[in-house]
């Protein structure tokens, strides 16, 4: 069984995410402000954690980052809209992925269990996203069994979508990945790519979905 | 008194003003007065109180003139104390030697005293005016702190506002999903929901962008992601309308906020739906000419009332015998994004019915290649 930590500041939210979480099989546990949830996450090292970034006194941010000083627990941020800023930098210190206020009770357990399947676990060279298969070992790439032609770039920057596939990268994170900061106007570059790999993999295949002022997200729509 | 050159204050050759003459001829006047009140208490003084006199005098007229009549009378008394004062009188010629050190002291004594309490009022004078131009500087940080204080703090305020108003909404989505979807009541709050959603959202948009706190982020993008990321929300609302989508393939890169042209497309989508009958087409048409992006919008509605093209960006403005619901923030939000990006859009009636909204937004391209 999952172990599950709330931190939001509503107490109406928590009960409700404790009711959600609970139905479906989560133990949970919840704090109203950051440093009780940093406690918590200490005592009772949960699988996964529901973070609000509007917190009073210590805010969201700086709860994730006194939080990945030690842990690696998988995060998701709860936010509401227009902080593309905001969200944006809780994803480079740490966050896995977010919902944006009010969301749907499918969204957020499906965002859950996708940042639970973890960062890659690299057991094996391969990296399977529906119909999408990634060899490592062979940098080569097919769809349903068809071998795609990629370019060096196109196969790293696929690599980092798959190895993210369902989570939210952002465009700095992947930029950092494919690139290591070596373009002179690297989001044109990116933008480009992201082209090119669109048309490359086609309807068949996952869809690279753009998520404005914030990255991309590969969906296996199958 | 060596440093007659560098305390000469800024060598300005400025022409002596009219303030300088009067102090010229009242100088001399002064030297006069106290020379011949000087002369008729002779008798009882003796010539060194009248040197001690004209020494007050200079100290004196320091505190209040310019250097040069000052030093002008510096050199006058000293004459006039020697010609009437120093024996033998009536003449420049000294007898005793100790005279003559006197005399030369006295001169010393006066020039430098007159050049020294000179100088010491121009350096408080650039003094005073340093401390003016601090205070003017001060004054100005000072307001532009205050100025940057209370747009933090109006941030601060709608922020909370916004946080305020979207909790509840929040919650209440998130509990009519744990009702499940079987109820027709929860559908009916679920709507009503949404509703609420969406005026709270236009509320806060529109406070955001007459308050002018929105800086556009230009970013390379390609239009297809910004129209989906404009459809996505409204999904459901688009869902009884067939979208047309034409031009967008043949665009090359953009450099665009593609957040509010989104968030602009998303309003102008929904006016669309509200107004188009079910079942009708909505199309999309995207095109550039030059380095201006044009995005037209037409659906197959009633069209626009007659005269009504530009009162329907107006705040609240709601046609007449338009559908009940909605707040008439939606299209002056819409605009006012359009403009805050320097870009603008307008309506008109398509001759062959339906509105037809129009956006231009100026853009830096280069071919998608």
């Amino acid at each position: 069984m999952s172990k599950a930590l709330i931190i939001d500041d509503e107490q109406q939210m928590r009960r409700l995410l404790r009711m959600v979480l609970e139905s479906r099989g989560y133990e949970v546990c919840e704090a109203a402000e950051g440093q009780l949830g940093l406690q918590e996450a200490a005592f009772h090292r949960p699988d996964v954690v529901l973070l609000d970034l509007g917190l009073p006194g210590m805010n969201g941010i700086e709860v994730l980052k006194r939080l990945r000083e030690w842990s690696d627990v998988p995060v998701l941020i709860l936010s509401v809209r227009d902080q593309e800023t905001i969200k944006v930098e809780a994803l480079e210190n740490g966050a896995d992925d977010y919902v944006t206020k009010p969301f749907g009770t499918a969204e957020l357990l499906a965002r859950l269990t996708v940042i639970q399947r973890r960062r890659f676990t690299r057991q094996s060279a391969e990296i399977i996203v529906g119909p999408l298969k990634l060899d490592l070992l062979h940098h080569e790439a097919s769809l349903d069994e068809v071998p795609l032609k990629l370019t060096p770039t196109e196969f790293a920057l696929l690599k980092v979508l798959a190895e993210h596939a369902g989570r939210i990268v952002t465009q700095n994170q992947i930029m950092k990945q494919v690139w290591a900061g070596q373009t002179s106007d690297p989001s044109e570059g990116l933008r480009v790519h992201i082209n090119h790999l669109r048309k490359k993999i086609g309807e068949a295949g996952p869809r690279i979905v753009n998520e404005p002022g914030i990255g991309y997200r590969l969906e296996d729509g199958s | 008194m060596s440093d007659s050159k560098s305390s000469s204050a800024p060598p300005s050759p400025k022409p002596v003003s009219l303030a300088e003459v009067g102090q010229y001829s009242c100088g001399l006047t002064l030297v006069f007065v106290l020379a011949s009140s000087c002369w008729v208490l002779l008798p009882y003084t003796g010539d060194l109180f009248v040197a001690l006199v004209f020494l007050m005098a200079i100290v004196l007229a320091g505190t209040w003139w310019n250097r040069g009549p000052v030093l002008m009378m510096a050199v006058v008394s000293a004459l006039v104390w020697n010609y009437f004062f120093i024996p033998p009188q009536y003449t420049l010629h000294i007898d005793k030697p100790q005279d003559m050190v006197m005399f030369s002291l006295f001169f010393i004594v006066a020039l430098s005293m007159g050049h020294l309490i000179t100088r010491l009022r121009a350096r408080e004078a650039t003094l005073a005016q340093h401390h003016q131009e601090r205070e003017h500087l001060l004054e100005l940080k000072h307001r532009a702190e205050l100025l940057a204080e209370s747009e933090r703090l109006h941030r601060t305020l709608l922020d909370s506002v916004a946080h305020e108003l979207k909790t509840p909404i929040a919650i209440i989505r998130t509990a009519l999903d744990g009702l499940g979807q079987g109820n027709p009541y929860a559908c009916e709050i679920e709507t009503a929901n949404r509703r609420l959603q969406r005026i709270v959202e236009n509320f806060l948009e529109m406070t955001r962008v007459e308050s002018e706190a929105l800086e556009p982020q230009p970013d390379w993008c390609e239009i297809g992601d910004v129209l989906h990321a404009a459809i996505k929300p409204i999904q459901q609302e688009l869902s009884e309308h067939t979208l047309l989508i034409t031009g967008t393939k043949d665009l090359p890169l953009l450099r665009l906020d593609s957040r509010l042209l989104a968030q602009v497309m998303g309003n102008v989508l929904h006016n669309a739906t509200r107004y188009a009958p079910a079942g009708t087409d909505i199309e999309i048409q995207a095109s550039l000419a030059g380095s201006t992006l044009e995005l037209r919008v037409r659906d197959h509605g009633p069209g626009l009332p007659l005269g009504a093209e530009d009162q329907l960006f107006e705040k609240f403005y709601r046609a007449p015998d338009s559908p009940a619901g909605g707040t008439g923030l939606g299209l002056a939000i819409a605009r006012g994004l359009m403009r805050a990006m320097k870009g603008d859009m307008e309506a008109h009636t398509h001759p062959t019915g339906g509105a037809e909204f129009v956006l231009h937004l100026p853009v830096k391209t280069r071919s998608a290649a």
